[in-house]
């Protein structure tokens, strides 16, 4: 088969799509860019300092290797999730299937992925060595150090490449690098509790690093060479799906709807799973029955909330509201586990309608797996900061288990949420127009996170807990989850929407 | 009283008229196929039946009652003229097994695997409903329909998709449907599969005084 050659494709391509801009519209959006980036930068510098390098190390040996293990794990994880090769959906359609040389259509993804993966490992690397570094360091050694975390990020990057394009083997790495996050996740936890000393003082000098930053450095630059001859091989439909992913991503970050992208990850999710079909439950309420088989079908999902359990202890430094705000929220992404068919049921009610329900009672069944999710997680959460953290004394587990209605609503909120709308009015403030829209269906869900006031001014308050606090949250949430229901749905109707 | 009966009903999309003074009428316990060429208004019809499109003047009433959201229309009331939505994570075994609990069937005695088998869904029971093809998804509906109780059924061309022995077959069970007391409102292409199934054929043109 004759090969065309793609770079005159290409800059036809660009040519004429640069016709269709107006004059300027590339220098324009640059600008616009970079003075974002200045403003963001400029409001947020000293927070982005305290991330970056704080003005003494703050962190043990301990806490750096759990970091380390945390960070580099997740941009794993994120550069499998999001190909890392992929191509424009455009390009997909009408490039990938066209006699153009494969290597030369994705060298461009990979450029882009590798220059993402230095930059984001380098600046791992920056914050890592911020944390635990003692500053006596020299400029040499952060210069290398810095160096080793892009190159870091260049192996993962290499690695995340050759399982696209590989075999089975691909999904072991990924377990691999889950374990590594979740190790990571596990030793800060460890550290929090620990309280070891921040002193880590005997960094490698800059005559052992250069020899060894070097040795990676050539390292890598051969693999990157075998893998850019290697590329032709990544299969089609491998690049074909990160493309979608883009595609989607880009459809959300545009049209600001976090539903496509949620969506996607939902459907392909089920399309990799092979399924028995098993009989429901009989003795439960019908849908009761469905939620608790998806939620169980889910074993991995659940494994995660377990551990994400400990993650409130990760903030004992910060002011007690935030904790408590972080258990609420953490409630309610434990009960969003269970709300997919709810989801379902308010996106389109053909379902609903075959099964001849009321929203009242889909509603009701579909708030009680969610409910009794987002008690055990908040139940777990608390007891950890109880035995763990520096909660004072009191039945914290119990007002944990009062927190599952609260949970339960707020998760059934945010699954009915919808699309976003895009038919509010914007608003106009000094810093420019905001559209409320995606603010509005943000917010939808989380506000009913509100009736978990009683729970949040007493972990803010820091006062021993009385089990008259728990019986308040109690009431307030099933209070508050019971006028939910009847305030929006009705016996006499089965669309989920008014 | 009658299963359906439409008297004068207009309805269009925007300034679109699609259906002008229609008059139709299904005796309960029995069944009525409307036949015409596409575009003429067969689906329009059937939503506005179902309550799921909203008219702009006439009267159209299901039992007596107006067509409508309540859980009790849809206890009696299936429809497949809507494009049907999945739940996650359940299989086509599931769904149906779903809808005969939520309707107080024991799922053992409600035949589901007959159904599926005679739908030539039974090698993908366990597949997950989006993964299956169009026709099957179609077919997976009208079993699913035809499982769960109803007193009137309006199918939207439930003959596609099928091959000739499963067209009889499902004619034979929407006979058997009326056999039993349930009402039929079908649009249809077939006028074999209409005749076989025991419904009375009309045209859309016969239904509207206009027109006819």
């Amino acid at each position: 088969m004759t090969t065309v050659p793609l770079a005159p494709v290409r800059r036809w391509i660009l040519r004429t799509q640069s016709a269709h801009r107006e004059r300027g519209a590339t220098l324009s959006s640059l600008y616009i860019g970079v003075l974002t980036v200045a403003i963001i930068g400029g409001m947020l510098h000293r927070q982005l300092a305290e991330v970056f390098w704080p003005p003494h190390p703050d962190a043990s040996g301990l806490a750096g290797a759990s970091l380390t293990a945390l960070c580099y794990g997740l941009l794993y994880l994120a550069l499998r999730r999001f190909g890392p090769l992929a191509l424009s959906r455009a390009a997909a359609s009408w490039l990938l299937t066209a006699p153009v040389s494969r290597r030369s259509l994705l060298m461009p993804s990979l450029r882009i992925a590798a220059a993402v993966a230095a930059v984001i490992g380098a600046l791992m690397g920056v914050a890592i060595v911020g944390h635990t570094a003692p500053r006596t360091l020299i400029g040499d050694e952060i210069a290398l150090l810095t160096a080793g975390g892009a190159l870091l990020g260049l192996i993962l990057l290499l690695i995340a490449t050759a399982a696209q394009a590989g075999g089975r083997w691909g999904a072991a790495v990924d377990t691999l690098m889950s374990l590594v996050f979740a190790a990571g996740f596990a030793g800060l936890v460890i550290d929090t509790t620990l309280d070891e000393p921040v002193a880590v003082t005997a960094w490698p000098p800059a005559e052992t690093l250069v020899p060894l930053v070097a040795g990676v450095a050539v390292v890598v630059v051969v693999i990157l060479a075998l893998a850019v001859r290697g590329l032709a091989r990544t299969p089609s439909d491998h690049i074909l799906d990160a493309s979608r992913t883009a595609g989607t991503l880009f459809d959300t970050a545009f049209g600001m709807e976090p539903s496509f992208l949620t969506d996607m990850i939902e459907r392909r999710y089920w399309a990799g799973r092979r399924l028995r079909s098993i009989r429901l439950p009989s003795r439960l309420p019908v849908l009761v029955a469905q939620d608790i088989m998806l939620t169980l079908r889910r074993r991995r999902r659940l494994v995660w909330l377990v551990f994400a359990a400990a993650f409130p202890l990760l903030l004992g430094n910060a002011p007690a509201w935030i904790v408590g705000a972080a258990v609420l929220l953490g409630s309610l992404i434990a009960a969003m586990t269970a709300t997919g068919n709810v989801r379902t049921d308010a996106g389109n009610a053909v379902l609903l309608r075959l099964l001849g329900l009321s929203s009242r009672q889909a509603v009701l069944q579909r708030l009680w797996v969610p409910g009794v999710l987002a008690a055990l997680w908040s139940a777990l959460a608390l007891t950890a900061l109880d035995l763990l953290g520096d909660l004072p004394s009191g039945p914290w587990w119990a007002l944990g288990l009062a927190l599952g209605p609260v949970g339960a609503a707020a998760a059934v909120h945010r699954a009915r949420a919808g699309f976003v709308r895009n038919d509010l009015l914007p608003l106009d403030t000094p810093m420019g127009t905001l559209s409320t829209g995606p603010l509005v269906n943000a917010v939808m869900g989380p506000d009913m996170l509100l009736l978990g006031l009683p729970a949040l001014v007493e972990i803010a308050q820091g006062n021993p807990l009385s089990p008259t606090t728990v019986l308040v949250q109690a009431v307030v949430g099933v209070i508050g989850a019971r006028a939910y229901l009847s305030g929006t749905t009705d016996t006499n109707r089965t669309e989920l929407h008014r | 009283m009658e299963a359906v009966e439409v008297e004068g009903l207009h309805a269009g999309y925007g300034a679109t008229p699609v259906l002008v003074d229609v008059n139709l009428t299904v005796p309960a316990g029995e069944g009525v196929c409307v036949v015409g060429e596409n575009g003429v208004g067969k689906s329009t019809l059937l939503r506005c039946v179902s309550g799921l499109q909203e008219i702009e003047s006439g009267r159209i009433t299901v039992f007596g009652g107006d067509p409508g959201a309540t859980p009790e229309f849809w206890r009696a009331v299936v429809t497949t003229v809507e494009p049907p939505t999945w739940y996650p994570g359940l299989t086509a075994r599931e769904h149906a097994e779903l809808v005969c609990r939520a309707h107080g069937q024991d799922p053992a005695e409600a035949g589901i695997d007959e159904a599926l088998e005679r739908f030539g869904l039974a090698k993908h029971a366990d597949a997950i409903p989006p993964s299956l093809s169009s026709g099957q998804k179609q077919r997976l509906v009208l079993a699913i329909a035809l499982l769960r109780p109803s007193s009137l059924l309006i199918l939207d061309e439930p003959e596609q998709r099928l091959d000739r022995e499963g067209r009889a077959d499902v004619a034979g069970l929407l006979a058997d449907y009326m056999a039993g007391g349930g009402s039929l409102l079908m649009a249809s292409h077939d006028d074999d599969f209409a005749i076989a199934s025991g419904a009375a054929i009309t045209t859309m043109e016969s239904l509207s005084a206009v027109a006819g």
